[in-house]
Formats: structure tokens, C-alpha cells, sequence
């Protein structure tokens, strides 16, 4: 095949993942980035000059472009819904940036709109494509470990404030939350992903502890899975300005007949400079973020989704546990997940 | 003799006696005079190695010239041992956790609030050079205000207790009464505000039933702690504890990881590991103790603490049994 897969990005509100998913797709032999729209023509300022895309004022003209044939939305949790809602009016895949949604009826709505339209949805939980989640999913599926008993996960970040980030992000109304709903959906998805479990119910404590940033940066979700199965979660900002590394990713699962510790903070070299910033861990790992939006292209390409590509109903999945740890982080109750049944079309 | 010797008696020869009997030896002035124990063997082997009398019960122990009594049975004994003990006018030092009911808990701190006597808990983590350094790092302002406590500790089932009381639930409590206790004290003491809620998930593992156990507990300045415990892991993984602290200013964490100070390779035998904590733990336990009896008080871990803690983890008990979170404010337990 000589023509490459046309991408459009509609919105660029998640600055730094759009900006890291424009550089990926820039990047792809096999992809062109046909343009870029952001309701705030400064979300995409950098990912036009970085890597010369051509800016559309329009959406709807962007996503109706003959040029493209899938889109990557990373606007405003809030607005995904709609976004997502014209990508598949107009017959494109969809790869929509993480949380799904800020509530379960948009995300379910979401997932319907694509399977309505036959095209795929895809969220970008990054976590999957790191090697070391699916070493540890072929280890537990190829039951290395027995029957999964409990597992302990983490996804630690500095607080998303201004200026390095929009302001949306510490805004509930545009993000859904804060940590618990922007964090905890990798872990749990990753949980989902490696285990094969679904979470049964969720409890958790969660509060605006440590910045002030006016949604919560510091929680905890306990989760019992329908096996019986226990997990926490941390979905935590609770790194410092000076911590030597910006985010982590980990996952310990005990098993009947094993256990297993995976951490990624164990790619990286520690940096000191002869500056006051201390010590810095400087990851060596190989791009998940490329490796999610390849997939994704293949995804495109061989018109089904492939291994290991998060749908739309991950995406429920996730955040359904999100919110649940956020009804019961302010009731004090464990909150029991009904497997919603899967939404039919409307009269058909 | 000085008369300012301190004469100790062990009540219980097992484990943890004889690293108590080790560690008095770093206490100037302190002298393991008597081992008492049911099976009798077991308290002369240990009153042997340091010259005391083995005797078969606490009272004949107390018959004894002993100054100090040192609880090392197991948990379900302790009040009796205790308050025994404390009742004759002898300073105490009681193994954590304090009991194993909160209703035992409480004929102790009665007993400890009407005794001549000193009484203390022996919760070793304050004591331990990890957990005290990260506390004299918050005291010292270096994280700001405490927020978040992740405390672990994960191992296989212990080997260790005499006709395997630990893994027997009634007997120990499994893995939240007999450790996590020490992640419950451990979290409160450097949050410095009492636990005002807790939620626990266990799961049974083939070590027996709810030996893995997932806890969060809230606490009444609002700060959050996250406590794993287990003891279903695979017996060469060892024993992890890894802990984080994480302040309005700053982050602290430390793991078993990263404990290992040496490691000696014979070209044959087995790998020797440098230990960098060691027993320095007990040490300065046994070392607190003494010194605040010689002072006359105050108690460095007073009953009430070893109360408090392990109300957090009977109650953790309580929530993984019911599925509920505990109300720790108006949770009277049992």
C-alpha cells in the first residue's frame, strides 16, 4: 500500500498528549497528519509549528476532509462526546483520549455512536503497550501465577497544573475530577487488560490534599473483582517538584501459584547535573505512545482492531470505576457495579 | 551487683523472646534474669544462653527477683501476662500487638493507668531506622504536612509460632492484627491524627483464608493511608516492606529493596547478605524502654497507642468481614 492513512486531530486541550501523539504520528512512515482543530487555536500551536500541521478553524470541516480516514480526539473530557459523535457521523475510527467520558451515559453513548456507524473506537490507555504489561499479561494468562488473588497498582504523576498544563484538567466540570478519574482508569484498565477480571465493586478515599488545585489530588481505590479478587489502586499527584522521575507505572499481582512485581520506573538512568535539580531518573523506555497510535493504524489498516487496542467498552469499563470511587469516597460506602447490559440501537 | 541493674524476665521463648534476649545485651545495666514458658524446654534452652532461671509460669516468674516483665507470648495471653504483672508492681514491656481483643486492650491500659509500674508497647517500627528517620524527617518540617501514608508488607505465611498460632485467625488475627498493626501505628503516629475510618478487602490465599489484605483508613485531619498486607506470597519472594510518606512539601520512601548494604560471595556456600536495619530495631526498642523506666517515664509507646492501633486493624477485621466501612469514631469493637 502506497497511500499513507490520513489522521485529523480534533482537539489539542490534552496539550502534552496531543502534542506527544502528533509527534508519534509524525513520525509513522505509514500515517500523515491531515490537520489539527482545537476550539483554542493556542492548544494547537506547537503541534503546528513542531511538525508543520496545517491548522482547520473548523471541525467539522477537518473531520469531513477526503484525506482523512481516522481521527485522534483529545479535546476536553467533556467534549470527547461530541467530538466523537462527528467523527462517526462522518464514517471515521476513533481514537479518543483518556477518561472516556466524564460520565457513563456519554461514554456509553460513545460506544454506541461507532458501533452505529461500523467504526472502531479506541481509547488511549498507553499503559497497555508498555512491554512490561504484556509480559505480565502473557504470564498470567499462560496461568504462570495460578488464579489471581490480589493486585496492588499505581499511576503517581505531578499535580497537571498552569501553566505547563491548561487549566481544564484541575476543573471538575471539564475533567470529570481530578487524580482518581484521570489516573486510576490506566491502572484499572491495565488490571482488566492483564487479568481478564471485572471489577465487582469499588471504595475509596479521595481528597484535595496537597495542591490546593481545587479537585482531588490524592486518593486510594480498593476494588473487589467478580472473582472474589482484591486491588488498590493509587492513582495519586503526589509527586513533588524535585521527584526524580515524573510519573510511574507499576502493577504487583499475587497469584495462587505465584507472584509477580512489574515497575517501570526501572527503565531509566539516574541523571545529576552540576544545577540545583537534583537527581533525575531518565527513562530509556521504548515510546508506548508510538506503539498505541501504530496499533491503532494498523487497527486502521486491517479494518479490525488489533491486540492490544483498548475499545470503547474498556473505556466504560475504566471509567465506570472511577466514578463509582467517587460516589464512594463521598458517601464512605462500597458502590457495587451492575455489568450495565450492552446498550442495543434504538428501535431496531 | 549495681543496684541500679535492671533484672528482666521473658514470659515466652519463642521468637521474638530470643531477639528481645539478644537485643537487652545492647542496654547498659540490663540482665535477663528468668525465661518463663509453658513448654518447658523451650524456656531453659533460651534462659541458658544468657544465665537466667527457666520457670514454667508468670507466677513463678514473679516470685522472682524481676524488675522488668517482657510479654512475649502469644497475643491472646498478653492481658493476662499483663495485667498480672503490672498488678504485682513490675514495669512491663508487652510485645504488639497489645492484644487480641480490644476488650483484653482495655484490662491493660486499666491496668497500665493504675499501675506503680512502667508500661509499653512494643512497636518496633517506631524504633526501626527507616520508620524513625522518615518520622524525624516530618517532625523537622522536611515534607511539610503529612498527607498520604502507603505502607507494605508482604511475605509467606510465618514459620515461625510455636503449635502455629500466627496461622490460626482466632488466634493471631491473620495478617491485619499481627502485621499491619504495625503499618496502622506506624501511619498514625507520623500523621499525627487519629483514625477516623477504615475499609479493608481480604482475600483467602492457599496460606488460608483472608491472608491478603488490601486497607484504607481516613484519618481526622483528612489525611489518607494505604496499607497492604499478606502473607500468601511465595516463601523466596521474602519478606518486602516498602513504604511512602508523602507531605504538602515532600515525598519519602524507602523499600527492603534497597536495604541490602553488602553481599558476600563464598565460592561455595550460601550468598550472605549485609542487612543495613538488622536488629537495630529491637535494639533501640529495648533501649527506649530501659531508659524511660531508669527516668521514671514517660512511657515511649503508652498503652492507650497500642490500643488505638489496634482498633484500626480490629476494625479493618470487622470491615473485610462485613464488607462495610468502620466508623472508627463511635466503632466500640470487641
Amino acid at each position: 500500500m502506497t497511500e499513507k492513512v490520513g489522521i485529523a486531530l480534533l482537539g489539542a486541550a490534552h496539550t502534552t498528549h496531543a502534542w506527544a501523539y502528533a509527534r508519534a504520528l509524525a513520525a509513522a512512515p505509514a500515517t500523515r497528519v491531515v490537520g489539527v482543530h482545537d476550539q483554542e487555536r493556542e492548544h494547537a500551536r506547537w503541534i503546528c509549528r513542531d511538525f508543520d500541521v496545517p491548522f482547520y478553524a473548523s471541525a467539522e470541516e477537518l473531520a469531513a476532509s477526503s484525506d482523512v480516514d481516522a481521527v485522534v480526539v483529545c479535546t476536553e473530557t467533556v467534549r470527547h462526546r461530541a467530538t466523537v459523535e462527528l467523527a462517526a457521523a462522518h464514517g471515521r475510527h476513533v481514537l479518543c483520549e483518556k477518561p472516556l467520558a466524564t460520565t457513563v451515559a456519554d461514554a456509553e453513548a460513545m460506544a454506541l455512536a461507532c458501533r452505529t456507524a461500523g467504526v472502531q473506537l479506541h481509547v488511549a490507555f498507553v499503559s497497555r503497550f508498555l512491554p512490561l504489561v504484556a509480559r505480565a499479561r502473557e504470564a498470567v494468562r499462560s496461568g504462570r501465577l495460578g488464579a489471581v488473588v490480589g493486585m496492588v497498582g499505581g499511576n503517581r504523576g505531578r499535580p497537571p497544573l498552569p501553566p505547563a498544563y491548561p487549566a481544564w484538567i484541575t476543573t471538575a466540570a471539564e475533567a470529570g475530577g481530578g487524580a482518581v478519574i484521570d489516573h486510576s482508569v490506566h491502572v484499572t484498565d491495565v488490571m482488566r487488560h492483564v487479568t481478564g477480571l471485572e471489577v465487582a465493586s469499588v471504595s475509596a478515599e479521595a481528597g484535595s490534599l496537597l495542591w490546593r488545585c481545587g479537585v482531588d489530588d490524592t486518593g486510594v481505590l480498593l476494588l473487589r473483582f467478580d472473582t472474589g479478587a482484591v486491588g488498590s489502586v493509587d492513582p495519586s499527584w503526589s509527586l513533588p517538584e524535585g521527584n526524580p522521575w515524573d510519573y510511574d507505572f507499576y502493577l504487583r499481582i499475587l497469584g495462587t501459584e505465584g507472584s509477580l512485581d512489574i515497575t517501570d520506573t526501572a527503565e531509566s538512568l539516574e541523571l545529576v547535573g552540576n544545577d540545583a535539580s537534583g537527581l533525575r531518573r531518565e527513562s530509556f523506555a521504548a515510546d508506548a505512545d508510538a506503539a498505541m497510535l501504530d496499533a491503532f493504524v494498523a487497527s486502521v489498516l486491517e479494518g479490525t482492531m488489533v491486540d492490544p487496542c483498548a475499545s470503547g467498552e474498556d473505556g466504560v469499563a475504566a471509567l465506570r470505576v472511577a466514578l463509582a470511587a467517587y460516589e464512594s469516597a463521598a458517601s464512605g460506602e462500597a458502590v457495587a457495579l451492575t455489568t450495565a447490559p450492552r446498550p442495543t440501537g434504538r428501535g431496531a | 551487683m549495681p543496684v541500679s541493674e535492671l533484672r528482666v524476665g521473658l514470659v515466652g521463648a519463642g521468637l521474638i523472646a530470643g531477639v528481645h534476649a539478644h537485643a537487652y545485651r545492647a542496654s547498659p545495666g540490663v540482665r535477663v534474669v528468668a525465661v518463663a514458658d509453658p513448654v518447658r524446654a523451650k524456656a531453659e534452652r533460651l534462659a541458658e544462653r544468657y544465665g537466667a532461671v527457666a520457670v514454667g509460669t508468670v507466677e513463678e516468674l514473679l516470685d522472682l527477683p524481676v524488675d522488668v516483665v517482657d510479654v512475649c507470648t502469644p497475643p491472646l495471653s498478653h492481658a493476662d501476662v499483663a495485667v498480672t504483672a503490672l498488678d504485682a508492681g513490675r514495669h512491663v514491656l508487652c510485645e504488639k500487638p497489645l492484644a487480641r481483643t480490644l476488650g483484653d486492650a482495655r484490662r491493660i491500659v486499666d491496668a497500665a493507668g493504675r499501675a506503680a509500674g512502667l508500661f509499653m508497647v512494643g512497636h518496633v517500627s517506631r524504633f526501626e531506622p527507616d520508620h524513625s528517620g522518615a518520622k524525624a524527617l516530618v517532625d523537622a518540617g522536611r515534607i511539610g504536612e503529612v498527607r498520604m501514608v502507603t505502607h507494605t508488607t508482604t511475605c509467606a505465611m510465618p514459620t515461625w509460632s510455636e503449635d502455629g498460632w500466627v496461622a490460626d485467625p482466632v488466634r493471631s488475627g491473620g495478617p491485619l492484627v499481627d502485621q499491619a498493626v504495625h503499618s496502622f501505628d506506624f501511619a498514625r503516629w507520623v500523621i499525627g491524627s487519629p483514625a477516623v475510618r477504615v475499609h479493608c478487602l481480604a482475600a483467602d490465599t492457599p496460606a488460608g483464608p483472608a491472608t491478603y489484605t488490601l486497607s484504607t483508613v481516613r484519618y481526622a485531619n483528612g489525611a489518607i493511608a494505604h496499607v497492604e498486607a499478606g502473607w500468601g506470597h511465595p516463601a523466596s519472594r521474602g519478606f518486602k516492606l516498602a513504604a511512602e510518606v508523602v507531605g504538602t512539601d515532600g515525598r519519602i520512601t524507602w523499600s527492603y529493596d534497597r536495604m541490602m548494604g553488602g553481599v558476600l560471595h563464598p565460592s561455595s556456600g550460601p550468598v550472605e547478605w549485609f542487612d543495613v536495619l538488622g536488629d537495630r530495631g529491637f535494639t533501640a526498642e529495648l533501649r527506649a524502654f530501659t531508659d524511660a523506666v531508669g527516668r521514671g517515664g514517660p512511657s515511649p509507646v503508652p498503652a492507650r497507642d497500642g490500643m488505638e492501633s489496634l482498633r484500626t486493624a480490629s476494625a479493618a477485621l470487622e470491615s473485610a468481614r462485613t464488607g462495610r466501612t468502620v466508623d472508627l469514631t463511635t466503632w466500640e469493637g470487641s
